[in-house]
């Protein structure tokens, strides 16, 4: 297994999440997208941690983790009272902050 | 310990006044009662002539006493001051001006007691706010200092002769006197303007280069013959009588215009730097005498009469300063504070009693009016410089002034306006005084005693006061020597020549010698009208299309690139806000777009 496809990999996941975020309309999709493209990252700070013995790539990819549990966190909070205040989750209809 | 006993009641003779106006102008109830208000300005009237007199009676050492405050200041360094500075000349003219002030303030008492109460309190917050502005021009230790008194005798002139707004004619008037004096007062600021590039300061000493100082004492002088009356600036004050005649007494007869003067008097370091300065003021001087006493003649208004005559008087104090003897005109302006003042205060109490400024409907009222006609006698005696008055000796030293200068010309100038002087009072007193009485001046009784008090005092001071040349020199240190030469003489009998033609004339035939072809012809070529119409040609001519062009440049060009900026800033925040959509995928779009922006840039560089 070469580095290479292991980086193709990520980048693929990585361009599936961004196109997932940019056209998903409901919140809850947008937010699993943004988790496809963290995780694609983290593929690609463990691969180069594997081929080139350094461990910080890995230590960074826990970091992270940590930090995507977080942002889920605020992010679903988030969602719930956007469900709250609209009765629904659609991203295209929640346009009031431009007033 | 001098330090104080001179600077303390100064202080208080400057701002004693100002704390009055401000209490009338603010305390609605003293201002409306009317006699409240003229009690208290007449009370600091008073006490500012008690301060004044303890700043006089102090020994001299001849030097400027001051005390002030920083006012501007920059990099730590004075700029100018504000304070009061005593010295013989400013302690003299604090005297005069408060006296006079006074005299003038408790004669208002009686001859204004018909007006409505709102009105009499508006008028001695005036009067009080005046002698305030007065002294801080009179105690000014510097030239900026004494603009801004300067302007705000200006300011309370306008207000006073306007005090009659309901006429339209006294509404005319002050603006026409402001209007003038401002004009003349441009002249002022740019003095003031091109000193302080030149020297750094606004001292009245200061040592100039020649051209400097002729520039600055030009445009000074240019202010002076606005206050001061000039020709051709004179011609606010005929039209400055529509104030109350009180009024006429104090600011246009003995103290305010007489400030012009005393400008020349103190900042004369200055103007005697400037030989060409000198000449001219000589020649405006010496023309305004002769002119002014040329209309006088054939005025029928008795105030009138008296205001050209201020405008003669004061060409004379012009010519002397001119002459390089600023001492004589100092004493001639003291001199002529009282007899004026005297003789406008008399007048005033004739129109009280005949409710007329005409001299034709005067008449006859030397018997009615014994104490008025008496004073008024003694006034015009010593205008006229009937030997041994107040007016003999001033205006003789200054026409010695002349003479030692060899300025022929201009002295023979002011000797015929001597001649007229005298001509013109004796009309006037005969006119007013003797004959028969009719009219209005038939009933006319003698005013109360709050009017012949002051006529009494300031006659006093005009038959006197010439007396004490010497004294007053030694106050202001200058040197004096009167001595009756011929030149005196000559004065004199040309004095006595113009009384002894007015009564051969004026008692037998009264208004028909008025009528002569001699007197319509004089009258006719002498007219201020023609004056006025080349101030109105200029204004329209050359004022208004300048003021026009500059209102289209600011209105257009400053104005306008302001707008466009405006506009600019709106029209492209008009654009902008379209990108905030309020859609998140939109930000996230731009987001990306961004990123790979960067990241291309990065690579590409």
């Amino acid at each position: 297994m070469m580095l290479g496809h292991v980086l193709y990999v990520g980048v693929l996941l990585f361009c599936l999440g961004l196109y997932g975020t940019l056209t998903r309309r409901n919140v809850i999709g947008i937010l699993l997208s943004v988790e496809v493209m963290a995780n694609s990252v983290n593929i690609v700070l463990v691969a180069f941690s594997r081929f080139t013995h350094n461990l910080l790539g890995q230590v960074f990819a826990v970091f992270v983790m940590s930090l995507t549990v977080a942002e889920v966190v605020v992010g679903l909070a988030l969602v719930i009272l956007l469900y709250r205040t609209m009765r629904h989750t659609d991203i295209d209809e929640a346009s009031q902050l431009r007033h | 310990m001098l330090e104080q006993t001179l600077l303390l009641p100064a202080i208080l003779a400057l701002f004693l006044p100002l704390f009055t106006a401000l209490l009338l102008a603010v305390v609605v109830p003293i201002r409306r009662h009317g006699w409240a208000a003229a009690g208290a300005s007449v009370f600091t009237a008073v006490a500012a002539l008690v301060a004044a007199v303890h700043v006089f009676a102090q020994p001299n050492d001849g030097q400027p006493h001051v005390w002030s405050v920083t006012w501007l200041q920059q990099a730590g360094a004075e700029i100018v001051a504000f304070g009061v500075r005593v010295d013989g000349t400013s302690a003299s003219m604090l005297v005069i001006v408060t006296l006079v002030a006074t005299c003038v303030q408790i004669f208002s008492l009686g001859y204004m007691k018909d007006e409505p109460r709102s009105a009499l309190g508006r008028y001695f917050t005036y009067h009080s706010l005046f002698v305030f502005s007065m002294n801080l021009l009179v105690l000014a230790p510097n030239l900026l200092q004494f603009f801004l008194g300067w302007e705000l005798v200006g300011l309370t002139s306008y207000l006073l002769i306007g005090f009659y707004y309901q006429k339209p004619s006294a509404g005319y008037a002050a603006v026409k006197a402001f209007w003038i004096t401002k004009l003349a007062d441009m002249g002022f600021l740019l003095g003031l303007l091109s000193l302080f590039l030149v020297s750094g300061g606004f001292d009245y000493e200061s040592t100039l280069q020649p051209q400097a100082a002729t520039v600055v004492t030009l445009c000074l002088f240019l202010a002076v013959m606005g206050k001061s009356a000039q020709f051709p600036l004179h011609v606010w004050l005929p039209n400055a009588m529509e104030g109350p005649t009180p009024v006429s007494a104090l600011l246009h007869a003995a103290t305010m215009v007489a400030a012009g003067v005393y400008l020349l008097v103190r900042a004369f370091p200055l103007f005697a730097q400037a030989p060409i300065t000198l000449n001219v003021m000589l020649w405006v001087g010496s023309f305004t005498a002769l002119f002014a006493a040329f209309v006088a003649v054939v005025q029928t208004d008795i105030k009138r009469v008296l205001a050209y005559s201020t405008c003669s008087q004061l060409g004379y104090m012009v010519a002397a300063v001119g002459a390089g003897s600023a001492f004589t005109a100092y004493f001639h302006l003291t001199t002529h504070a009282f007899f004026k003042a005297l003789l406008f205060l008399a007048a005033g109490s004739t129109i009280h009693a005949v409710h007329s400024n005409d001299l034709a409907s005067m008449g006859g009222l030397g018997k009615k009016m014994p104490i008025t006609a008496a004073t008024f006698g003694v006034g015009a005696l010593a205008l006229a410089g009937f030997p041994g008055l107040s007016g003999f000796f001033s205006k003789d030293s200054i026409l010695e002034a002349l003479a030692e200068r060899g300025a022929w010309i201009p002295l023979v100038l002011l000797l015929v306006a001597a001649f007229l002087t005298a001509f013109y009072m004796g009309r006037t007193y005969i006119l007013a005084f003797m004959g028969e009485a009719k009219g209005n001046a038939a009933h006319a009784h003698e005013s109360p005693s709050n009017m012949t008090g002051p006529l009494i005092v300031l006659g006093m001071g005009a038959l006197s006061i010439g007396w004490f040349g010497h004294a007053f020199a030694e106050k202001v240190h200058q040197d004096y020597h009167f001595e009756f030469g011929g030149l005196g003489a000559v004065a004199s009998l040309l004095g006595l020549t113009g009384l002894g033609l007015a009564v051969t004339l004026y008692s037998k035939r009264r208004h028909q010698i008025d009528q002569s072809p001699f007197l319509v012809g004089l009258a006719s070529v002498v007219n201020t009208a023609y004056v006025d119409r080349l101030f109105v040609s200029g204004f329209r001519g050359l004022a208004l299309p300048l003021a026009k062009g500059i209102g289209w440049f600011d209105r257009y060009v400053v104005d306008g690139f302001i707008n466009l900026t405006g506009w600019l800033g709106l029209a492209t925040s008009r654009q902008l806000k379209r990108l905030q959509t309020g859609n998140t995928l939109d930000y996230i779009v731009a987001v990306v777009i961004g990123t790979i922006i960067v990241l291309a840039w990065g690579v590409v560089s």
